[in-house]
């Protein structure tokens, strides 16, 4: 880990969410000195960071500087790359994520995820969001658990007449929520978000935001963004990844982690302000 | 690089400075139409506040546009906060100049004696230094030369009381008291310019240390300033 790293030691998360419930300042993630190779590649190293129960962390950072990689940790996604080596620890829930016994299936349904690009089945919408359930044998009061979901993912009112749809006759914004519906339809307990809205509309990217917004009060959510304004409008807390480059490597660094209002007003690392500011490069 | 967005906010920050410049040129002519009872300097004074309002005006439509059109943030979004209020304590200055040109204007044929223009002069030189001050230490980010300015508004603090003691002893004659009601007023106007430098200085220390803070809290004085 460089030493050049200024992350804010302690980070009022009640204050920051301006909400004193007991369960607000629980760690949801804990993780420790995280590095990512793939094959020679450092992707990110030397990562410290913990983040929260009920609360919208965002990752930010330019391009190549590992925030998917990063995110990819939390529910073992990078397991399925070949060349992946994971070093460092992540604690979930208190317990070790990578830990031989735990089983990754088991992680993604308590742990979801929604990409960039919408990626609904090519079956109905029904069917969409029911497929988690059922593979999991969660087949009982079906009906209620689809409509549950899609009720939370804000997509209900436009889908109801017409759950025996094609999901790929909806559009861009109505498929991304879709996804969240399905991923949310497992009841996990954490929402990752790659990206989740760089391909909608400022429409359905302010109904994606308004929906974490939501979300957030029952489930623990992180996003990835390239969007700095979509973190400013969303996120509780905000970390800012940057790429550091010296001769024998580079790879992605954690800079600052702080309050979002603290990022976007006053920063504590140049490098933070440099990149909010635009000044990046 | 936002090379817009860079030379925009440069534009906003040097006419600014700009608007400073005119508030200093306003001030010295307001002194000088009381001190020598100019009629015609004070119309001049009068008329001028309009340079002063077009540049504030500009300033604030350039700083409405930035806003909605590049977002800034952290140290760029506290530039164009404390610029938002500069300008209008910059506006407010101007104001105050052609508030004393008016009352020039209303005490025409009275003649003070030297020692009412000596102490116009000692409040308007004050002002003048504070305005500089506040605009140097602005510009050149200079939180030290921001602090500074409470020390100086102490002094101009001290140069009203003075001209008020002054007035009081005028005497009973009308057109005497009268004079001195309305250089009770141009007193205080000056003095108020200096509390806007004081703010300007505030602004300094906003823009640099991103803390919100008075310099004196004139509601809570300390043991010094009470």
């Amino acid at each position: 880990m460089t030493e050049s790293f200024t992350i804010a030691p302690v980070i009022d998360v009640a204050q920051v969410t301006q909400d004193s419930r007991p369960s607000e300042r629980e760690v949801v993630f804990d993780i420790h000195d995280l590095t990512v190779s793939y094959g020679r590649v450092t992707a990110i190293s030397g990562v410290d960071l913990q983040i929260h129960r009920n609360v919208i962390t965002a990752i930010i950072g330019p391009s190549g500087c590992g925030k998917s990689t990063f995110i990819r940790c939390l529910n073992r996604m990078n397991d399925l790359v070949p060349g992946a080596r994971i070093e460092g620890q992540i604690l979930y829930q208190g317990s070790d994520l990578y830990a031989s016994g735990v089983d990754p299936v088991e992680i993604r349904r308590r742990i979801g995820m929604v990409f960039q690009k919408a990626n609904p089945f090519p079956k109905s919408i029904y069917d969409n969001v029911a497929w988690g359930p059922r593979v999991l044998g969660m087949r009982k009061e079906l009906d209620e658990r689809v409509e549950k979901a899609l009720r939370s993912a804000a997509l209900w009112d436009e889908v109801k007449d017409r759950l025996k749809k094609n999901a790929l006759s909806l559009s861009g914004g109505q498929q991304q929520r879709l996804c969240i519906a399905r991923a949310i339809a497992v009841e996990p307990e954490v929402l990752l978000l790659d990206e989740p809205a760089s391909a909608l509309d400022p429409i359905a990217t302010s109904a994606i935001e308004d929906l974490m917004h939501q979300l957030k009060r029952e489930y623990t959510l992180v996003i990835v963004t390239h969007n700095m304004q979509q973190a400013a409008r969303v996120a509780d807390l905000t970390a800012f990844f940057s790429l550091e480059v010296d001769e024998t490597r580079r790879s992605g660094v954690l800079v600052e982690y702080d309050a979002t209002s603290k990022i976007f007003t006053n920063p504590s690392d140049k490098r933070t302000e440099d990149y909010v500011t635009g000044r990046f490069g | 690089m936002r090379t817009t967005f860079q030379e925009e906010l440069d534009l906003l920050e040097a006419t600014l400075q700009e608007e400073g410049q005119l508030v200093l040129r306003a001030l010295r002519a307001a002194i000088n139409a009381l001190e020598q009872r100019d009629e015609e300097l004070a119309d001049e004074v009068i008329a001028f506040d309009d340079d002063v309002d077009q540049h504030y005006v500009r300033i604030e439509e350039g700083i409405q546009l930035l806003l909605a059109r590049q977002t800034p943030v952290a140290s760029d979004l506290r530039l164009v906060l404390a610029i938002l209020h500069v300008n209008l304590h910059l506006e407010r200055m101007a104001d105050y100049c052609v508030t004393i040109a008016k009352l020039t204007k209303l005490v025409p044929e009275v003649d003070p004696g030297p020692r009412f223009v000596e102490g116009f002069e000692e409040m308007g030189s004050r002002c003048e230094e504070m305005i500089r001050v506040a605009l140097d230490s602005f510009g050149s980010r200079d939180l030290a030369g921001a602090e500074s300015l409470v020390d100086l508004d102490e002094l101009i603090d001290r140069a009203n009381r003075r001209v008020v003691e002054r007035i009081l002893e005028l005497g009973g004659d009308p057109a005497m008291r009268e004079y001195g009601l309305r250089m009770v007023v141009v007193s205080r106007a000056l003095e108020r310019i200096g509390d806007h430098a004081v703010d300007i200085g505030e602004q300094t220390a906003y823009l640099l240390t991103a803390e919100f803070r008075e310099f004196t809290d004139a509601s809570h004085p300390t043991a010094r300033e009470a």
